[in-house]
């Protein structure tokens, strides 16, 4: 059984008189513990399928069901238990609450969470421990984005969603960041969903979704996906 | 088109806008509206004193001036104009009203202005009488007034309807704290007709032809028992000239310590003081608002600042663009807050307004101080300069430099944090402390909204519940009389004592004294009925004992317990050495106290003023020794008119309290949430839900709420401490704080604080997660 499952899906958005079909009768069912890539020109769609299959926002019609929970007609509080117990988040500006420290941007999940881990077994995972005190501006981008990855993580979610990751980095760092999220995913059992528009990065994916002007193009499963070390960058 | 810009962009940011607006309106509304105050009341009574040749001195005998007295006056150099004068308290006939009854002999000093009727004539047979008191109380031209004058009636037409400077503030005596025209006016009658009516009383007790001119003459000498007269003097060289003219010491009083000048001249100081708090709290708070706001404003606009600059606009073009905003928040906001002040003025400084009760005068032209000019224009040039600085601050480096979003300062650890309690904080309490420390600015600024909006209501209803405690001490704690009579002046003392006695009652009197060169009034006083009581400072009763004086709060500095003080009474240049004894609160004027049994010790000349009695006045048997009779309910009642005006302020201050506190927490509540709106939505992604996140927002607000109400509550206090000081000194007031003001107060400020808290709480609903996470921070 998929653990994502999307059936009609529209989203229109509506500015005055203008209305723009973000995403057009789109069907799709991602299986579980998959990494999945979902590519696409900048307007294609992509980052409206993340924030709706990521509880941010509803679709104007269809349904979509996550583990077997129709998430397409739930209230704003409801939404937020979804978000709070079934996905985690990564975006490409790390999104770091600036007067926590690292631990307490990790911590603070555990108020929301049922399944949470202890923030510093997530820290020591992400290799920052030593930095646990430090406020996120006190962090390089590749550090503020690893502490992204453990807040995403602590929370225990089915599915770790991933807008642009390594959008603001380095290609070093971007590299290390992807490794780090694919053994954490790996390490923890998780489903991971990445927008991007980088095509090296969809050939490390299990599924490779390819999105345009509001519809699904293709979706492609890669036998062999490669190592990041493999990615030619 | 950067200025159709102008408009777009004070548009997309309106809140911030109407806000600055709105305090820069208030600020200066009240600013002008206080300071016109007073100097409408300084240029429209000044207009008035001049127009009615109010006297610049009063020279008081009990004996009477004669006609060669007055002669001797007029001559001496310095001295302009003078006249006798006669001023006296009579009641009007089957009524429980009085009047002050006037005559200027020469009718060159302390005239009147005819309203309606006759013009004055030496020679008529009837009076003028006050508009106000005309018009409370249904009489018009040609209606007869009759008097009670020596027990017997005098009556006349009335002939004209007036208004006189000497009664701009017509009060019975200094115990009536403001006008009441249903029980109190003036009139004026002239020479010729009190001239008739001395003749009159004169025939009762002598054949007609016994009469001679100078038994008459001798009789308007004794009527005339002042002397008023224009003059540059000094007080000292005037005194020294009349004594050297006339061969003995008189009672000189100045007009600035005359009761209607006095008065004036207090409301014109009262007028000063409060347009120096009020106003400069206001501005105070608006221009700290402008500051931080527009600081907010700039860093938002910095990448437009930057793309402006990329596109090849100069730095000095966009200079001006963005200064503009400044002058045109300082132009609406000036423009509104003359529109304010004029209202405000006019509420207060206009026959129809709360003053309208108090001064009785025939132009009410509002006039603007000269030195607010400079201030509204200063105001708004340091409006465009805080513009100008929050935007250069901007400019400063290369276009690229000016492109780069705005960077926020780096969060560095609290002092808080070293606490071992600090690891066990909930995290959201950890999140808005550095959020406080973060944003010091903003967080002051809150501060000062909310001790502001304390302080103002504190002060308001703390100066409520002092006059309601003054109120009560006077009626239920000192005056516990039921008549207060009024005796004719220079009544024989055994006459005056026997008819205290035959009506039971406590009596006073009340003369001037020279103390260390200051007029002081000496009250001396027998009261053994206890019906007029003397208290001290802790408002506690006090039996006075014969071994001393008592002095007045505001004399307190002049001689500690046991010291010895000397004085002089006017008219006499024997002078007195006594010991003080106490301190007593005296509600009325500047005193020294004694028992009589004291004064008859010291062999000291008086004559009795009033007497204190618990005889209803109809019961009170007709007496020529006495001038008036006063209700003591009709005195409380005058105070009902004060009260109003009281009133009228303090919801005035309770409204500006609110509008200050919703104006400035909703503007700084808005800008923080906007500089938090990404953390905000980072916390509902991670599935906070929106109720959690309110009570986030709504915390911070109250901490700086109590914060802000334990500092404006003492500050408050201190305020109306001062303010007690500098408005009220001369009713020697006691601070009384009730605890239904303490807890309408922070009741009130919780109040506002919550529901603006929860007006900006609220906004968390509907952000936009996606849009808010979408740009780098």
């Amino acid at each position: 059984m998929p653990i994502v499952q999307f059936d009609h899906v529209s989203k229109v958005y509506t500015a005055g008189d203008h209305m723009l079909k973000a995403l057009d009768q789109v069907d799709l069912s991602l299986e579980e513990g998959k990494f999945v890539v979902i590519l696409g020109p900048s307007g294609a769609g992509k980052s409206t399928l993340l924030n709706l299959l990521g509880g941010l926002d509803t679709p104007t019609e269809g349904t979509i069901t996550v583990s077997g929970k129709d998430i397409s007609k739930l209230s704003d509080n409801e939404l937020a238990d979804y978000r709070a117990a079934t996905v985690g988040f990564v975006f490409q500006f790390y999104n770091l609450i600036p007067t926590l420290t690292v631990h307490e941007n990790i911590q603070l999940v555990s108020e929301i969470a049922p399944n949470a881990f202890p923030a510093d077994e997530m820290l020591e995972k992400v290799g920052l421990l030593d930095h646990r005190n430090n406020f996120p501006s006190e962090l390089s981008g590749g550090e503020q984005q690893r502490v992204s990855i453990a807040r995403a993580l602590c929370k225990n979610p089915k599915i770790l969603l991933c807008d642009e990751p390594t959008g603001a980095l380095d290609s070093e760092t971007g590299v290390m960041v992807l490794k780090l999220l694919l053994d954490m995913a790996k390490d923890y059992q998780k489903t991971i969903v990445v927008v991007t528009h980088n095509q090296n990065i969809a050939r490390m994916a299990d599924v490779v979704i390819r999105v345009k002007n509001g519809k699904i193009r293709s979706v492609e499963e890669q036998a062999a996906p490669l190592s990041a070390d493999e990615v030619d960058w | 088109m950067l200025f159709r810009k102008l408009f777009r962009t004070a548009w997309g940011y309106r809140s911030q806008f109407i806000s600055m607006i709105l305090m820069i309106a208030l600020g200066m509304g009240i600013f002008l509206g206080f300071n016109m105050e007073w100097a409408t009341i300084d240029y429209d009574t000044f207009q008035f004193f001049d127009n009615t040749h109010y006297a610049d001195y009063r020279l008081y005998t009990q004996e009477g001036f004669t006609e060669e007295d007055l002669e001797k006056i007029v001559s001496i150099d310095g001295v302009q104009e003078a006249t006798r004068f006669l001023s006296v308290n009579l009641d009007v006939a089957d009524s429980s009203r009085s009047l002050a009854l006037d005559v200027s002999e020469d009718f060159n000093v302390s005239t009147f202005l005819v309203m309606e009727g006759q013009d004055y004539d030496e020679n008529a047979d009837g009076f003028w009488l006050s508009d106000k008191f005309a018009k409370t109380n249904g009489y018009a031209v040609g209606d007869t007034l009759t008097l009670i004058f020596q027990g017997s009636e005098i009556s006349g037409p009335v002939l004209g309807l007036i208004k006189a400077g000497e009664h701009m503030i017509c009060v019975a005596d200094s115990n009536q704290l403001m006008p009441d025209y249903t029980t109190f006016g003036f009139a004026y009658m002239s020479p010729e007709k009190l001239r008739m009516i001395l003749k009159e009383t004169l025939l009762k007790e002598i054949p007609e032809e016994y009469l001679t001119d100078e038994m008459l003459q001798e009789a308007q000498t004794k009527a005339y028992a002042q002397v008023h007269l224009l003059s540059d003097m000094g007080k000292e060289d005037l005194e020294e000239a009349v004594g050297e003219a006339l061969g003995k010491t008189l009672m000189v009083v100045p007009k600035e310590e005359h009761v209607v000048y006095q008065e004036s001249r207090g409301e014109s100081e009262e007028g000063k003081t409060m347009g120096s708090i009020l106003p400069v709290l206001f501005l105070a708070i608006a221009i700290l608002t402008m500051v931080t706001t527009m600081h907010r404003i700039a860093t938002k606009e910095k990448l437009q600042i930057g793309t402006l600059k990329a596109l090849g606009f100069k730095n000095r073009r966009i200079l001006r663009h963005y200064t503009s905003y400044g002058l045109m928040i300082g132009l609406i906001g000036s423009g509104l807050g003359v529109l304010i002040g004029f209202w405000l003025n006019h509420f207060i400084m206009s026959e129809d307004g709360s003053m309208g009760t108090y001064f009785d005068m025939p132009d009410w032209t509002p006039v603007i101080p000269k030195f607010c000019y400079p201030v509204m224009i200063g105001t708004i040039l340091l409006l465009t300069l805080i513009s100008y600085i929050s935007v250069r601050k901007q400019l400063l480096g290369s276009a690229a430099d000016a492109l780069r979003p705005y960077t926020p300062r780096k969060m560095r650890s609290i002092f808080l944090e070293k606490l071992p309690l600090w690891d066990r904080l909930h995290f959201g309490t950890k999140w808005n402390l550095r959020d406080l420390s973060r944003h010091k600015s903003r967080s002051l600024m809150t501060l000062i909204g909310v001790a502001g909006c304390m302080i103002l209501l504190v002060g308001g209803l703390g100066m409520r519940d002092t006059m309601d405690g003054f109120l009560d001490l006077l009626d239920h704690d000192i005056a516990l009389y039921t008549t207060k009579i009024n005796l004719v002046e220079g009544t024989d003392p055994a006459e005056a004592k026997a008819l205290a006695e035959e009506l039971n009652g406590d009596w006073e009197s009340l003369s001037g004294i020279s103390l260390g060169g200051d007029t002081i009034t000496l009250d001396i006083l027998h009261n053994p009925g206890q019906l007029y009581r003397l208290i001290d400072e802790d408002n506690q009763q006090i039996d006075p004992s014969d071994e001393g004086v008592y002095l007045c709060l505001r004399l307190k500095d002049r001689a500690k317990i046991g010291d010895t003080i000397t004085f002089s009474p006017y008219g006499s240049d024997d002078t007195y050495t006594v010991k003080v004894i106490g301190y007593n609160r005296s509600i009325m004027t500047e005193s020294v106290t004694m028992t009589d049994a004291l004064a008859d010790q010291l062999g000291l000349d008086y004559s009795l003023t009033s007497i204190y009695t618990s005889t209803p006045a109809s019961d009170i048997p007709t007496s020529d020794l006495i001038a008036g009779k006063q209700d003591k309910s009709q005195l409380m009642d005058t105070f009902d008119s004060f009260t109003e005006i009281m009133d009228t302020m303090v919801l005035l201050l309770i409204v500006a309290a609110v509008i200050l506190g919703i104006v400035v927490l909703y503007n700084l509540g808005i800008m923080g949430y906007v500089e938090r709106s990404r953390e905000l939505a980072t916390l509902k992604v991670l599935g906070f839900r929106s109720p959690l996140i309110a009570r986030l927002l709504i915390s911070q607000n109250l901490w700086l709420t109590i914060v802000g109400v334990a500092i404006g509550l003492p500050a408050g206090v201190g305020v109306l401490k001062w303010l007690l000081t500098a408005l009220a000194s001369e009713y020697e007031l006691d601070l009384m704080l009730g605890p239904l003001t303490y807890s309408v107060s922070i009741l009130l400020t919780f109040g506002v604080s919550l529901l603006v808290g929860w007006m900006v709480a609220r906004k968390n609903r509907h952000i936009d997660m996606v849009e808010a996470l979408k740009t780098e921070d």
